[in-house]
């Protein structure tokens, strides 16, 4: 256990390195890491703001009349969606590993598939996510803006965007390291988990459907986590169903990514397609 | 773990075809059809044949890459399929024209990060990352992105990295393809050295001469069945290869024209005038030709020898001229 341990350590101290040098090639990734977020969320905060002070949307949505609370709301927005989006460019470059041929040197290694998976997602989220986060900290400790029912909940939040996060990107890892289709499913889950997942509007004002959709993206549950926790002062027994519901579904998108590593491999090894030339 | 070698049994590789589309019929298509091979620790193995024979296949199928349809490989004792992981801590791969490292990280972060993957013992890992720098000779391009390295740096720097786990086993697919002549003769003496030192090595390359160099023992497949094996000495000799012996004589005068005859040597003209008696024959027969143009009154003004290579053996084979299987010692 000990010896595995360490073996998985090693694995994630090696992807850290190669998702470091992936995105700190150019001075010019901090555009992608923290100005195109805060520029998407300048959009978002002048659109909606016009919209949200109309008396008829604070009666429904009261957040929405406080110009700091709603730009602390897009504001976690934007971080949990830049921690969910970051795995998908993540997952996305990984599988170009298959046609490069790195791909297969993994494959020839003995590291664990779903460790290198984990390492390879977690190692993208912590090289991309650490800035904005940052920002929006700042930001939100500046507005004010902050009703947060004990300091240990802090720890709640971090743990509610980090483990399904992760879970997502080693699902996601999987899925495209396979897939011829790995554009395709890049754009299918970019502006749809925006929509979905309730990044720009609160959850209750999408439509039934919509809402059910969403429910199966772990985004949804842990941007309600998020800022019941940092905005509404939720305490954990308030956030326990949606913290549940976030660990099964991070337990089911890691044994699924399990499940699509154990075909997918015995699949290339049949096939020879563990390498695409 | 005893070093009871590679054991391959068997094996079959077919792999599933579709012709036309994602809907079309498919079919399959037989890659290895019943090898059998021994790879011990300590002896550089070769694996020959021509484009398409199954080589790279087979390398695959040891390497656990790939899966065989059916037939067995056993790593000192260690079952590929059911055993994969532990199989993959005692063998590693390297193919020759290989450029598969990250280009944004630096020589050194490449085999640092392929030590992580391997599980090298920290205290082990940094003295073997500058000792194979040394090896391939990017001591001093250590710490330069791989973006900029020219073709042959990035190649020597993969040929390292098959080194990082300091296999049992290197499986070496064209290895020297594309190198330097320097740096290729470098790399044979790696090769020579890690054999000396213990490691089981299987090669396969074009180059018949570094097989014939390096390999104490040779199996030639084609169309993934076994054709034969043996030394390269044994496999000449099997195969009846031909060395050839020129003689370049100023004039033929007609008992010369005789011996030519006699010894069944075609004649051509020289570029700087006479003849050229050229002779194929099993044997050195250079002396004995020698001695008849000598002997009915000729002159010689050059004399060449060229021993039977490998690669008329191979051809022979392969060309169905010599009846497959030949099986030597």
């Amino acid at each position: 256990m000990i010896d595995a341990t360490r073996s998985a350590a090693r694995v994630f101290a090696a992807e850290s390195l190669k998702q470091h040098r992936r995105l700190f090639g150019q001075p010019l990734v901090v555009f992608s890491m923290l100005v195109w977020p805060i520029l998407q969320l300048a959009t978002t905060y002048y659109t909606l703001r016009p919209v949200a002070t109309a008396s008829d949307a604070a009666a429904h949505w009261p957040l929405a009349a406080d110009p700091h609370r709603l730009l602390a709301f897009l504001a976690t927005g934007t971080l949990a969606y830049a921690f969910f989006f970051s795995l998908v460019q993540s997952a996305w470059h990984f599988s170009f590993e298959r046609t490069t041929g790195t791909l297969e040197l993994l494959f020839l290694s003995p590291a664990g598939r779903l460790t290198l998976m984990i390492a390879n997602g977690a190692g993208a989220l912590l090289q991309n996510a650490w800035l904005l986060t940052c920002f929006t900290t700042a930001a939100l400790l500046g507005f004010g803006t902050l009703s947060v029912a004990s300091w240990w909940m802090y720890g709640v939040v971090v743990l509610a965007l980090l483990i399904p996060a992760v879970a997502w990107g080693a699902f996601l890892n999987s899925l495209l390291v396979f897939s011829r289709d790995s554009a395709f499913l890049y754009t299918v889950l970019d502006e749809p988990l925006w929509f979905v997942s309730g990044v720009r509007l609160p959850h209750f004002a999408l439509p039934a459907v919509v809402q059910v959709v969403g429910a199966v993206f772990p985004l949804t549950g842990s941007l309600i986590a998020v800022r019941g926790a940092l905005l509404e002062g939720d305490t954990l027994g308030a956030l326990a169903p949606t913290l549940g519901w976030l660990t099964l579904l991070s337990a089911l998108l890691l044994a699924a990514a399990a499940v699509i590593l154990r075909v997918g491999e015995a699949h290339a090894q049949r096939t020879g397609r563990l390498r695409l030339a | 773990m005893p070093d009871t070698g590679i054991e391959v049994r068997d094996l079959h590789k077919e792999f599933p075809v579709r012709d036309r589309g994602l809907f079309g019929p498919r079919t399959t298509k037989t890659a290895v059809n019943g090898l059998d091979l021994d790879i011990p620790a300590g002896r550089i193995t070769g694996l020959l044949g021509l484009n398409g024979a199954g080589k790279t296949t087979t390398i695959k199928i040891l390497a656990t890459l790939l899966r065989p349809t059916s037939g067995t490989v056993r790593v000192d004792d260690l079952d590929s399929v059911a055993d994969a992981r532990a199989v993959r801590r005692r063998i590693n791969l390297i193919a020759g024209g290989e450029r598969m490292v990250y280009t944004r990280m630096t020589g050194r972060e490449n085999l640092w990060y392929f030590g992580q993957l391997y599980d090298v013992p920290k205290r082990e890992l940094r003295a073997r990352i500058d000792e194979l720098l040394s090896l391939v000779g990017l001591t001093q391009a250590a710490d330069t992105m791989v973006e900029r390295y020219s073709r042959g740096m990035t190649q020597r720097l993969a040929i390292a990295r098959g080194l990082i786990n300091d296999p049992a086993y290197l499986l070496l697919d064209e290895p020297t393809l594309g190198l330097d002549a320097p740096i290729a003769r470098d790399l044979r003496r790696v090769v020579a050295r890690l054999a000396a030192e213990g490691t089981g090595v299987l090669l396969t390359s074009h180059y018949l001469a570094e097989v014939e160099e390096l390999c104490a023992h040779v199996y030639v497949i084609a169309d993934g069945r076994h054709l034969a094996a043996g030394s390269p000495a044994e496999l000449k000799t099997a195969t009846g290869s031909l060395g050839t012996v020129r003689v370049t004589v100023p004039q033929v005068p007609p008992a010369v024209a005789e011996v030519a005859t006699r010894f069944g040597a075609t004649r051509t003209p020289a570029d700087g005038g006479g003849e050229i008696l050229t002779l194929r024959s099993p044997d050195h027969m250079a002396g004995p030709l020698a001695a008849a143009i000598v002997g009915a009154g000729g002159a010689i003004t050059a004399l060449e020898i060229k021993e039977a290579s490998l690669e008329d053996a191979i051809l022979a084979l392969t060309d169905g001229t010599v009846p497959g299987p030949v099986v030597l010692a």
